[in-house]
């Protein structure tokens, strides 16, 4: 386990929020006036800063999810 | 008679009732009376349960005269955030304008417990739209309008569980039930100056509660008392079959301290960015604290505490809402960022939430590791006084804000109680958190008991509330 990073410059992660924010506009820019995408693109930005803090801690290929799937069947 | 009783505590109103120096009926009505009155007062309530209280208070009132008493929660009334599930015509909102007439035919699981103990529903509670899930940034975000805080008419009560808060502070109930994804519980709990319990992830069920966030999600008590809100949680807890997730650990509210000094620990920077009030009532309560137990400085290492619990809240509550996120009934919501806010999270990849997954497994043990030698981590329970009525809501979950404690105990699911501690310029109440280790419910409430028992601020009540 490495230690994180700090937060990237908005300059770093601009074209993936650029690249996030085209998904968004292609499935719901129809519903979406220029103020609400301009919030959008707020969200993504924290989102993406969010990602590539998690994306810089290295794990070891041992460290599961914390949250156990059980395999079920349904009791008689 | 109703000076006396309506700022009692869970426990001193129970033995009245024991006893039989109370009527079920006449406290049912009284808070009742309240709730109709004062409620509108803070946007406290969603729906008075009139006729269900007074059915309960009345079957109460006849057990205990035939010799049944259930214990300490038997006619005794109380609220529910209005994401319980509650049958017989009464509407569920979510505090959501699309939901504000839907109804369901069964009760949550908690509203269950709480029957069998003989407690009295007398009201479902004001709530965040959707637990604050789709991104809002103001306290006018329910359809009930924004909560209104009982200490200061211009001061949010929230959030999310606003009215739940409200509800107990303003003496409209003795205790309420209320749900914690990520500050959920402690928030209103410390705005509004009472004690809040949130219990350990898989300690209540969730059974008919909204989903806001399948593996963050929790209900827990809010009361006047840290021992009241023990004496709720024996009530609600235990493992239930509907909800895979509770276990089966039984949960006993002790009446005694450990019988030696607690040992507390402090997080190193807890107190960056908290107001100048806040720290300074923080170091008083360290004070206290240090005449029953030991403090000591104690550290994390350094990973995206908030980042990981964030990015968790963010996917789940996109799943499970993505029907009205997709469909655009979201634009049917209160605050206006409710309207898009959530289609960013299309942005949330499932690799980078997966990673946050483990990540959470990593947060777990470490968190385990340093409070293993302790008996709570202390912290204040908010950085601030309670939001202005007409400004913005700072929050961790949004990144306005940072929150390492509120990250870390929901992120791995740890219970804590949040306790008033003073007061801020504004005349707001401030609060205190002990957090524990996961299970140690009893320990962190007998930590905060042990708090209250050395000092007054849980006997001060809001003016202008008659």
């Amino acid at each position: 386990m490495s230690e994180p990073e700090t937060s990237r410059p908005p300059e770093a992660i601009r074209p993936e929020v650029e690249t996030m924010l085209a998904l968004v506009r292609e499935r719901y820019g129809s519903r979406l006036s220029p103020d609400e995408l301009a919030g959008v693109r707020t969200a993504i930005e924290g989102i993406v800063q969010a990602a590539h803090a998690l994306r810089a801690v290295r794990l070891g290929n041992g460290e599961e999810p914390g949250q156990a799937f059980a395999a079920y069947r349904a009791e008689p | 008679m109703a000076e006396q009783v309506v700022f009692a505590s869970v426990r001193r109103l129970g033995e009245l009732i024991r006893e039989r120096r109370l009527s079920p009926v006449t406290l049912a009505e009284t808070f009742l009376e309240r709730l109709e009155r004062l409620g509108p007062r803070y946007n406290a309530v969603v729906t008075v349960t009139r006729a269900r209280a007074l059915e309960q208070a009345r079957r109460a009132e006849a057990e205990i005269a035939a010799g049944r008493y259930r214990g300490p929660l038997h006619g005794i009334p109380y609220g529910a955030k209005d994401l319980l599930a509650t049958s017989g015509g009464i509407p569920t909102t979510w505090g959501a304008a699309p939901f504000r007439d839907r109804v369901f035919d069964f009760d949550a699981t908690a509203i269950v417990k709480l029957e069998a103990a003989g407690a009295v529903l007398c009201a479902k509670l004001a709530m965040v739209e959707l637990a604050g899930g789709m991104g809002y940034r103001q306290p006018n975000a329910a359809f009930t309008g924004p909560g209104v805080n009982p200490w200061s008419r211009d001061a949010w009560s929230g959030g999310s569980s606003s009215g739940s808060g409200s509800a107990v502070a303003a003496g409209l109930v003795p205790f309420a039930i209320g749900s914690e994804t990520w500050g959920s519980i402690l928030s209103p709990a410390g705005n509004c100056g009472v004690a809040g319990l949130r219990p350990t992830y898989g300690r209540v069920s969730r059974h008919g509660a909204m989903a806001l966030c399948w593996t963050l999600d929790k209900l827990g008590p809010l009361a006047l008392t840290a021992d009241d809100c023990g004496l709720v949680l024996e009530a609600i807890a235990g493992r239930d079959p509907a909800d895979p997730t509770t276990v089966d650990r039984p949960f006993r509210h002790g009446a005694t301290a450990p019988g030696r000094p607690f040992h507390f620990g402090v997080l190193r920077g807890v107190t960056e960015g908290a107001e100048e009030a806040v720290r300074e009532n923080f170091e008083r309560s360290l004070a206290v604290l240090r005449q029953i137990g030991t403090v000591e400085e104690v550290a994390l290492p350094d990973l995206p505490y908030d980042d990981i619990t964030r990015t968790i809240l963010f996917a789940e509550a996109a799943s499970a809402f993505e029907d009205m996120i997709e469909s655009g009934a979201i634009r049917g919501l209160t605050a206006p960022e409710d309207h898009y806010t959530a289609y960013a999270r299309d942005a949330i990849l499932a690799k980078d939430y997966v990673k946050a997954l483990r990540l959470r497994g990593v947060m777990a043990r470490e968190a385990d590791r340093v409070l293993a030698p302790l008996d709570a981590l202390v912290a204040p329970g908010r950085a601030g006084e309670a939001a202005r009525l007409d400004g913005e809501v700072r929050s961790a979950i949004r990144g306005t804000a940072r929150d390492v404690m509120g990250a870390v105990g929901n992120g791995a699911g740890l219970p804590a109680v949040a306790v008033p501690n003073g007061f801020g310029p504004r005349g707001l109440p401030t609060s205190l958190q002990f957090m524990g280790r996961a299970w140690e419910e009893s320990t962190v409430l007998a930590a905060a008991r042990a708090y209250q028992s050395r000092t007054d601020w849980h006997e001060r009540h809001p003016a202008d509330l008659t």
